[in-house]
């Protein structure tokens, strides 16, 4: 061990000491409901006026990615393998459990090993991660992700802009290259009965103050609410609670009401977006999300080399330009 | 954990934390499509390569390459790139500057790790041109081996089941 410490290089020491002092290591400062295990105090110091109701612009978790401030509580914390929903989650149903068994995710921490036994504090979905040639996680097949899942990712490394209109609001997501509406034009949750399920169901939106508070529902169950594997069933309501607590922060806290998957509602960890002012958002000087698609073809090719990784697949890792 | 041959070194929990630590705070850039999980990242090595095919795809560029191990020998190598297009992109290496660096034919110097259940698969880590430019971003992680010309590099060999490997 000791030769592997040595030559440690030191740019990867410098990183990892940025990572221990970029992680919040306290308790969110009792934001939202539940609280999970949010974020440190805001790094925002900018003190200008700004309109806490407009949500517009583009939103990154990893500012620093822009030549901009760091913003550590825009990560999750340490004690998560990853990002993820996060938050403490409820006991499962017999119909829960039987399909988290079922998915096999990749994330996380490594199945079976000392770690994943050493952890045992957190849930065991976290600690359940085989290699992607053997996991069933639906992202491989550039199937579509789903609202909690979207929302989750969104900002830790492929951004995600706010488009706001008098009456809706949409959301468009770098990566799948996706987006969701939230209607604020007064109409109700629809009856999800009336309609075909959507990956990301249906959403209205109302401000409780500087608060916009979303409900969402009309699932189709075959996403899973995070990389984790973590289930959801077309009876479901996401509920959200979006602030802008300061000019250049967004803020989100998710509540998961699933009573055919989750014994009680499951309550996010906080998330936190930096925002990024659109010249730094650009390449060669056009501005704004990238077409980050996942591609069907573009994930085959790539599968067959994750498959001979795993020993499997040992043809067909040719092809593409 | 697959017992690991090649040259004398053992794998460190310590790497392992340190080197996941580092990759956390690369943030999305190395956000990798699971895949990580599939190679030795705590051992890493170092090779000169021949290019013989890059894709400049989603979710994870993948090359192929060929590595000279003495009398004339060949290796024939496949790979994921730990970082993306989308950040690739924002660090200035475009789809036409990146594929244009790694051109069929191209000598480069490349930081792996080879994949856990063997063979001439490896992720890439690093890319360097034969000026020692940088080439697409990425991260050398601890330890890395100059293993130039040694047959196989850092080979993982040995019975354990790879996770989820018996599930299916």
């Amino acid at each position: 061990m000791k030769s592997v410490l040595v030559a440690l290089t030191g740019g990867a020491l410098l990183l990892a000491a940025l990572t221990v002092a970029a992680q919040p290591q306290l308790p969110g400062a009792g934001f939202g409901r539940g609280g999970g295990r949010g974020g440190s105090g805001p790094s925002d110091t900018d003190t200008r006026e700004y309109d806490k109701r407009d949500f517009s612009g583009l939103w990154s978790r990893s500012p620093d990615q822009y030549q901009l401030t760091p913003c550590p509580e825009c990560r999750d914390p340490a004690t998560w393998p990853g990002y993820g929903f996060f938050g403490e989650t409820p006991p499962l149903t017999e119909e829960g459990q039987r399909r988290f068994d079922e998915n096999r995710p990749s994330r996380g921490i490594e199945l079976g090993t000392p770690e994943a036994a050493r952890r045992a504090e957190i849930h065991a979905g976290y600690r359940r991660a085989v290699l992607p040639a053997f996991g069933n996680d639906p992202e491989m097949r550039c199937e579509p992700l789903g609202l909690a899942r979207l929302i989750t990712f969104a900002g830790i490394g492929a951004a995600m802009e706010i488009v706001q209109t008098s009456d809706r609001m949409v959301q468009l997501f770098e990566w799948t290259w996706d987006f969701r509406d939230i209607w604020m034009d007064g109409r109700g949750i629809p009856n999800v009965e009336d309609y075909l399920p959507r990956f990301n169901g249906y959403s209205v939106g109302r401000w409780e103050g500087d608060t916009l508070v979303v409900t969402s529902t009309g699932f189709d169950d075959r996403q899973w609410l995070d990389q984790y594997g973590f289930p959801i069933s077309d009876q479901a309501v996401l509920e959200e609670r979006w602030e802008r607590p300061s000019p250049n922060r967004l803020r989100v806290q998710l509540r998961l009401i699933d009573p055919a998957i989750y014994t009680a509602p499951w309550d996010s960890s906080p998330k936190v977006w930096a925002l990024i002012p659109k010249e730094k958002m650009a390449i060669g000087g056009w501005s704004g999300i990238l077409e980050d698609r996942c591609v069907p073809s573009d994930e085959s090719l790539f599968n067959t080399f994750r498959d001979r990784a795993a020993g499997v697949g040992e043809e067909g890792a040719a092809g593409g330009e | 954990m697959k017992r690991l041959t090649g040259m004398s070194r053992r794998s460190s929990g310590r790497a392992r934390v340190l080197l996941a630590a580092v990759l956390i705070a690369a943030g999305g850039a190395f956000a990798h499509h699971g895949s990580a999980i599939s190679y030795d990242t705590a051992n890493l090595w170092t090779t000169w390569a021949t290019v013989t095919q890059f894709n400049y795809l989603n979710p994870h560029p993948t090359m192929t390459f060929d590595r000279m191990v003495g009398d004339g020998e060949v290796e024939h190598w496949v790979a994921e790139i730990l970082s993306n297009p989308s950040t690739m992109a924002r660090q200035g290496w475009t789809r036409k500057r990146t594929v244009d660096a790694l051109a069929p034919g191209t000598r480069v110097k490349l930081s792996l790790g080879t994949s856990r259940a063997g063979g001439f698969s490896a992720i890439v880590m690093r890319m360097e041109n034969e000026a020692g430019e940088a080439i697409g971003g990425g991260f050398a992680g601890p330890g890395a081996t100059d293993l130039d010309g040694v047959p196989g590099g850092l080979q993982p060999t040995g019975d354990a089941v790879l996770p989820g490997e018996e599930a299916n």
